[in-house]
């Protein structure tokens, strides 16, 4: 091989090297943070049960609270029941006239200030059910209050109001759908396995992309962990772990902290060396299913086709919904302080109120296969009811 | 003025064409291909490039590689709707996965999981018939078959992961999925799942040779380099004729440890180290959740876990109170 | 005292650094030098730090001895003994020891007409032992940030650090870290089994030269590294595993705070492509 050409091959490769190089090493740093940082320890020191944050982060999250829209004066629960002086209220027929029109702009305040009353009302006639907002944000009063009254387990006394998940939107900016790809069928190739595809809610991870319908909608067992050093009644599979970490990646994005905040990684199951906001979290699951199964599904005949998911299922909610990347939501600033007459529950109807249709029968498919790994109990014992998904026939791709 | 190193190679010397000690009874495929001088790679290590023995199993080999290559890689692009452009922009994060619990040990549909045992059987065949090549290669030419055994450890973590523990577990959705990040996140759930591969005895055990070999290596490699003003390189001849070279380097480590190898044990070191990585990891592996389900407490009952002082009050499982929700 | 059969000729004067020849004698096998001293004055100063800590703690079982770095809330001063400050002393020790064991190679190594390589390969180790104990609580202001000094207990600092990045594997310095350790016990595998072929050929056989070994490798894979090629490459792949290493965890706090998967968004989102 002559010289010249050696000596230009490597020239050319040399600088098409350093470039990429280059080029690489600025995208890196480009998208990297630099000292300082801050921290928070929440363990004994050594263990690294930190979280830490870059000042950036901190002041756009402080950001949120410089958002909340004031609360109006409160009203007197005095003079005529919104029941007797309006047509077809159901859940807030117990507070006054005033209270009422109180809580009404607040609501437009909180969900849509640009839209205003005509967003839910048939302004014409505001007591016509015609716009399917109005019937929807009957049944969310309901779950607020269902939520302020029967999970203080986990929303404490702080409790929620529209603003915690809508923040001025009408359609709150962190909801979820379930996602049909899961069980896709791709000519003779491998069925779509649920994971492997980046998604932003994973943090890019090619962990399975919708944890949600298995943990969130349906009440699959997220515990992983067995309680015995021996194999003896612990029959989760390592794809059921995956599935586990790929909620918790997501618990912990929502929530800006890192998997830390909750656990001693050392031993994730223990809960004597976990932290108190692990048990806060495992009652906000329960509140995420109730919130999602009893009132998010209940309104699938209400939404119309192009607020629904592409499998036909309603918007549903999640942690981030509240939380929006931080550990409390809003700062752990309580709005429900003014509004406890209106808004604490629990949930309230009279007798005419009727429940909205609910959800098309058919469970949307997931590829979450929850089939134990080996049967540990002896022959004869009535295998566990777990539906193994996975070995249904794939749902044809829409 | 700075002295030189001896890490590249300022000049370089060509004779000709090195065609390979003879071999009894060439093979119908014999060594082939032109060999070339490459004087890049010649600055590092040897110049010459090829030729090569492609030979009957070795062509097997490559075929059945490349078979599950092509498995592997169509079912990843097909994951991405045959779009070229995802194809690449995904890659890192494409898979191809075991088939689900549900399907056990059984033979699951090709979409379902048959695509990677299939990959898996065309890779394991192709591995086995590598590692016949690599034992015959050398007894072709005289020599041990050291190599050999060393590929066999190595085979030994491989067929663990993918055969052996899943087959004792009664599921191949236990073994690991084909895809950059997916078999990362395997590694992890794998620990998640079996309460911390960390206080498995035999993790520690492999990672000490892993650490220990890229210890031994850096020893050793730097004490060649060393003392190659003395033709330290030339190991085969310090074995069998000690010369300066293994004397300095061999006192360099006395004086500074006490002890030190010779010329051939070094080499001994060197091998079990490396060997003893894969062979304790495959044990390891192979006990977890066939002997042991949860790792931190097997440590807990040998004495293994430290105790830290609490931070929070006494934190209860609310699964356990009465009244819980479910 | 004892000496190998050649060691004589070699035991000359000269070569240190420091001190002249007040230091440069033996002790039984071992070179002592000045920096001989330094290393025991550390490592009995510091081993006998952790036979104290350990004595704090009450525990003397070997797997779970521990010994924390202070409270984060010191920042960078110097914390209590019992709270942190054990920590502090036994990590100057540490790095009074280390650093006198490659500064002693380095005479060593004069004083046999070697090149530095072993000190410099040393050095790469104390970097990154440097980097987990000084570099990196040095950027995120405080020593607390530091690993524990105990063997199960440092593996719990591993495991949380790691998880304050949800998934640690994502990280890609680590990911060329790791590459590099198992590219590393591969190579010596094959070279350490490539000599002993050549030397042990098995029964009746004659040993064997380097034309042999560079036959096998050529008729196997079409390229042979070479005696020389491979200890280079072997230090490489060595030194490699070690440095991305340290970077790995240098940017892992300072440089990143998120979860490391979301590190690759930037390919992701590339203009060119979605």
């Amino acid at each position: 091989m002559s010289d010249h050409i050696t000596k230009g091959i490597l020239y050319g490769l040399g600088l098409v090297g350093v470039t990429a190089g280059a080029l690489l090493g600025v995208t890196t740093l480009l998208s990297m943070n630099h000292p300082p940082i801050v921290s928070v320890q929440r363990g004994f020191r050594g263990t690294a049960m930190d979280q830490l944050y870059t000042p950036k982060a901190l002041s756009d999250s402080a950001a949120i609270q410089a958002k909340i829209p004031h609360s109006l004066p409160p009203a007197s629960a005095a003079g005529v029941k919104a029941s007797v002086a309006y047509k077809n209220v159901h859940v807030l027929g117990n507070l006054s006239v005033g209270q009422f029109t109180r809580l009404m702009v607040s609501i437009t305040n909180w969900v849509a200030p640009k839209q205003g009353c005509a967003y839910c009302h048939n302004v014409a006639n505001m007591a016509d059910d015609g716009n399917y907002t109005k019937v929807v944000a009957r049944r969310m009063l309901q779950m607020t209050q269902n939520i302020n009254g029967n999970w203080q387990s986990h929303v404490q006394n702080v409790g929620v109001t529209c603003y915690t998940c809508h923040g001025g939107n009408p359609v709150p900016k962190n909801i979820w759908f379930s996602n049909p790809a899961t069980q896709a069928t791709m000519g003779v190739a491998e069925t779509t396995t649920g994971m492997a595809h980046p998604t932003q809610l994973i943090n890019y991870s090619s962990l399975p992309y919708d944890p949600f319908t298995p943990f969130l909608e349906h009440d699959y067992k997220i515990r992983v962990q067995g309680e015995n050093a021996l194999p003896v009644s612990n029959d989760s599979s390592i794809k059921e772990t995956e599935w586990t970490y790929s909620l918790m990646i997501h618990f912990s994005q929502s929530l800006g902290v890192n998997c830390t905040y909750c656990h001693n990684t050392r031993d994730f199951g223990n809960w004597a060396d976990s932290s108190p906001a692990r048990v806060n979290a495992w009652y906000g699951i329960r509140m995420v299913r109730d919130i999602n199964n009893n009132y998010m599904d209940t309104l699938n005949g209400v939404f119309p086709g192009y607020r629904k998911g592409a499998a036909g299922d309603s918007p549903k909610v999640y942690c981030a919904t509240c939380h929006q990347g931080v550990y409390k939501p809003l700062y752990g600033v309580s709005m429900l302080k003014g509004f406890t007459t209106e808004l604490s529950g629990p949930p309230s109807t009279t007798a005419a109120y009727k429940e909205p249709p609910g959800l098309p029968t058919g469970a949307i498919a997931t590829a979450y296969d929850a089939t134990p790994l080996s049967p540990l109990s002896p022959p004869g014992t009535p295998t566990p009811s777990a539906p193994s998904i996975g070995s249904a026939p794939p749902a044809t791709p829409k | 003025m700075a002295e030189y190193q001896n890490i590249f190679t300022r000049i370089q010397v060509r004779g000709p064409i090195y065609a390979g000690t003879p071999l009894e009874g060439n093979a119908a495929y014999g060594r082939g291909g032109v060999p070339t001088f490459n004087h890049l790679f010649g600055r590092l290590g040897d110049a010459q490039v090829g030729p090569i023995y492609l030979g009957t199993i070795g062509l097997a080999a490559l075929i059945c590689g490349f078979v599950a290559f092509e498995i592997i890689g169509l079912n990843m692009w097909a994951s991405v709707g045959w779009d070229p452009v995802q194809f690449v922009r995904q890659l890192p994060w494409l898979a191809l996965e075991p088939p689900a619990p549900s399907y056990g040990l059984h033979f699951p549909p090709l979409a379902q999981g048959g695509w990677w045992l299939m990959a898996g059987f065309f890779l394991t065949v192709s591995i086995m018939l590598w590692w016949i090549r690599i034992y015959r290669r050398a007894r072709a030419l005289g020599l041990g078959t050291h190599t050999a055994w060393a590929f066999a450890a190595a085979i030994w973590l491989y067929l663990v992961l993918g055969f052996i523990r899943p087959l004792l577990m009664g599921s191949w959705a236990e073994a690991v999925p084909f895809g950059i990040f997916p078999h990362l996140d395997w590694t992890a759930a794998f620990s998640l799942r079996y309460g911390n591969l960390f206080y498995n005895p035999f993790h520690m055990l492999s990672i000490v040779f892993l650490y220990g070999s890229t210890l031994l290596f850096a020893m050793h490699a730097a004490t060649i380099l060393a003392t190659s003003r003395f033709g330290a390189e030339r190991e085969l001849e310090q074995i069998s004729d000690r010369g300066t070279a293994f004397e300095r380097g061999g006192l360099f480590w006395r004086w500074t440890m006490g002890f030190c190898a010779s010329a051939e044990s070094i080499h001994r070191w060197a091998w079990w180290f490396a060997v003893l990585c894969p062979l304790t990891g495959g044990i390891g592996i192979l006990l977890t959740g066939t002997v042991v389900d949860n790792w931190y407490l097997w440590g807990t009952h040998h004495g293994l876990v430290p105790s830290y002082p609490q931070t929070w009050g006494t934190v209860v499982d609310p699964a356990t109170l009465p009244g819980a929700p479910k | 005292m004892a000496m190998l059969s050649f060691e004589g000729k070699y035991r000359v004067r000269g070569g240190t650094l420091v001190g002249g020849d007040l230091f440069d004698f033996w002790v039984g096998p071992f070179y002592v030098g000045f920096f001989g001293v330094t290393t025991i004055f550390f490592s009995l100063l510091g081993t006998a730090l952790i036979l104290y800590g350990a004595a704090l703690g009450h525990v003397w079982n070997i797997w779970r001895i521990n010994i924390a770095p202070p409270d984060i809330s010191y920042g960078l001063g110097f914390a209590p003994i019992k709270d942190g400050g054990l920590w502090q002393a036994i990590t100057i020790c540490a790095i009074g020891a280390f650093s006198s064991w490659a500064l002693r190679q380095v005479e060593i190594s004069r004083k046999l007409g070697m090149g530095y390589h072993v000190p410099f390969a040393f050095s790469v180790a104390i970097f990154a032992y440097v980097a987990l104990v000084v570099i990196r609580p040095v950027l995120m202001g405080a020593w607390g940030y530091g690993f524990p000094y105990g063997i199960l207990s440092h593996l719990d600092w591993v495991s949380n650090t790691g998880y304050q990045y949800l998934h640690f594997h994502y990280n890609p310095a680590h990911m060329l870290a790791v590459s590099f350790f198992f590219t590393t016990t591969l190579a010596l595998s094959l070279h350490g089994s490539l000599v002993l072929s050549a030397a042990n050929p098995g029964p009746g056989e004659m040993m064997k030269t380097a034309e042999h070994e560079n036959t096998f490798f050529r008729d196997i894979i079409g390229y042979s590294i070479g005696t020389l090629g491979i200890h280079r490459l072997g230090l490489f792949l060595a030194l490699s595993a070690g440095f991305w290493s340290a970077v790995c965890i240098i940017i892992s706090g300072p440089f990143w705070t998120a979860g490391w998967p979301a590190w690759w968004g930037w390919w992701l989102n590339l203009p060119i492509w979605k």
